[in-house]
């Protein structure tokens, strides 16, 4: 606002500058008022710049400032600005983001972007015990911040409603608060980038590719054996990651290479304060998005981790991951695939346990192309010789559902499901989440 | 041949053709028709180590979004936003394409950020723009997509 009135007074100056020449004429001397005027061009462009870089536009490319008139020339008309093309009614242009940070003329400070993504959620089922409700989703932040033209800088920060976050005995409910992502990342090109932190493990096409944001995923929730605070697969990772891209003659082979702690004594969790043994993880990705078809990726992943549940036992962990990906929205076909093998040291327990899951989806044509339909068959096989996965249950489940698109940044799905584990009833539930990104 | 490249497209020939331009300083004159989509994609960020790929793209409703979008992403406008949302997020990429609102913003973004690229209508490119061959064509030939 301070912004616009000073721009208002500054144009009410010119225009009373660009006055006839009678008006002008009661000025002192000429001299001083060509000064005024290229002092005050100065000062427009300089905030014209400032507008810009508050809208998050590039500033117009500077015009030579014009010559100091040798006489003031009757005024014309101004020319009209080209009109801007119209955007949908209702919808912003880009996608929300705040900015944040001090960035000096010279743009030595970073400057801080920050996005969201949150969910509402209803659910009822027939399972025993369960009661039905609302329930807040996650509420996400996610930052990034350039902090060179090779090194960037990403975040990620979840609150999750919990019973047990809160403070007193017993414990109230509350929000947990958990930093998701950190990390920083030198690029040096497309053929190579060197990152540090905490990511989500990229050995999983979902767990790469979703992460909190629900929104940005087709159903309402994630396949199990992705599922947040679920130990199937590593979904965390804290350590160093390589990673890149070759052209491979159209096939755009991606890769990643991964050294970092793995799991912790919780299998859940990732190793975030330190490593629980003197074992490093690893793990190697390669996926190819091919130039044709366009729409489609493959690969697939190995991970390596030495798990020390408790102390004085071990178990070497081999985990192979494949996934077929059409990433278009008609139809839409993720498929994924994970063996994970758990062999104990010096003892005699081997396993091994497979997850998978295909989801497909299809963008109806009609009605704005605003619903898709989707369905999600998953199955996980836990053998009972499995140590480590022994809280993990089986499953054979079924996802059916409709997403409707709200906004472009909101969207409702309604989802059914149906799922059996050994040993209990089939269960049956019915789903509603509001997801949106801000 | 580059005096070719860099001379102005006659708009007689092109039609309602979508030029593909760069700045000065992009190394290249011709490119394949899927490395430009890797770049609107945001997959390709390099021109070389030194030297990033900025994308620029006129706002909704100008005719070289829809040419991209339809020709280029295979996208709507929603599911654009969808990619670039998506891209941002999974640390992808640390921005999606600058938007522009007129053809003169543009035209002074390209010429002045190093490794600039974007799409302009033939008729309005300005005598000196580098304009880069698609798959070895220029606007108003045949075989030439971005129309």
């Amino acid at each position: 606002m301070k912004l616009l009135m000073k721009s208002s007074m500054i144009l009410i100056c010119l225009g009373l500058l660009r006055m006839p020449a009678p008006v002008l004429a009661q000025a002192p001397n000429s001299a001083e008022s060509n000064d005024l005027i290229k002092a005050l061009l100065a000062r427009v462009e300089q905030l014209e710049k400032r507008v810009a870089e508050l809208e998050g536009r590039p500033a117009p490319s500077p015009t030579p400032a014009p010559e100091a008139p040798e006489a003031v020339a009757p005024p014309q008309p101004p020319e009209a600005p080209p009109s801007p093309p119209e955007a949908p009614p209702g919808e912003p242009v880009t996608a929300p983001q705040v900015h944040m940070g001090h960035p000096d003329e010279q743009g030595s400070a970073p400057v801080s972007h920050i996005a969201g993504f949150s969910d509402l959620n209803f659910s009822t089922t027939d399972r025993h015990g369960a009661r039905s409700g609302f329930n807040e989703g996650q509420f996400v932040l996610h930052l990034n911040s350039r902090l060179s033209s090779k090194v960037v800088f990403f975040g990620e920060l979840s609150f999750s409603a919990r019973t047990d976050a809160g403070t007193g005995l017993p414990p109230a409910t509350g929000f947990n608060a958990e930093v998701e992502r950190a990390m920083v990342r030198f690029d040096q090109s497309d053929y190579l980038k060197v990152s540090f932190g905490r990511y989500h493990t990229p050995i999983n096409y979902w767990n790469m590719t979703f992460h909190h944001g629900q929104w940005l995923q087709t159903t309402a929730s994630r396949p199990e054996m992705v599922q947040f605070g679920g130990s199937f697969l590593p979904i965390h990772f804290v350590g160093t990651l390589v990673e890149g891209v070759l052209p491979a003659s159209g096939l755009n082979l991606n890769y990643n290479l991964g050294l970092g702690n793995g799991r912790s004594s919780v299998i859940s969790r990732a190793g975030d304060w330190g490593d629980i043994n003197n074992n490093r993880a690893w793990l190697v990705t390669l996926f190819s998005r091919p130039n044709r078809p366009y729409g489609l990726q493959f690969g697939g992943s190995v991970y390596r981790d030495k798990i020390t549940p408790i102390a004085g036992r071990e178990f070497r962990e081999w985990i192979q991951t494949a996934h077929l990906v059409w990433q278009k929205e008609n139809p839409e076909l993720i498929a994924e695939f994970s063996n994970v093998s758990h062999q104990e040291v010096g003892g005699p327990s081997q396993s091994n346990s497979q997850a998978w899951y295909v989801q497909l989806g299809y963008r109806l044509p009609g009605l704005q192309k605003l619903w898709k339909p989707y369905y999600r068959f998953e199955y996980i096989h836990i053998p009972a010789g499995d140590t480590l996965f022994r809280a993990v249950p089986s499953l054979a489940g079924s996802t059916i559902g409709v997403r409707y698109d709200i906004s472009s940044f909101a969207a409702l799905k309604l989802e059914y499901r149906n799922q059996r584990r050994p040993g209990e009833p089939r269960v049956n539930g019915a789903f509603a989440q509001t997801s949106f990104t801000f | 041949m580059l005096l070719a490249v860099l001379l102005p497209v006659p708009a007689t020939s092109v039609g309602a053709d979508v030029v593909i331009a760069v700045n000065a300083n992009v190394p290249i004159n011709n490119i394949s028709f899927g490395e430009l989509r890797r770049i609107f994609l945001g997959e390709r960020q390099f021109w070389s180590s030194n030297l990033r790929i900025s994308v620029l793209m006129h706002a909704p409703v100008a005719r070289e979004r829809e040419v991209l979008l339809k020709t280029v992403y295979e996208m709507s406008e929603a599911q654009f936003r969808q990619h670039w949302i998506g891209k941002v997020f999974r640390a992808e990429a640390s921005s999606a394409p600058q938007t522009f609102y007129s053809d003169e913003e543009i035209l002074g973004a390209l010429a002045s950020i190093p490794g600039s690229i974007a799409a302009v209508e033939a008729a309005r490119i300005p005598r000196g723009l580098k304009v880069i061959k698609v798959d070895g064509h220029l606007p108003g030939e045949a075989g030439y997509r971005l129309r």
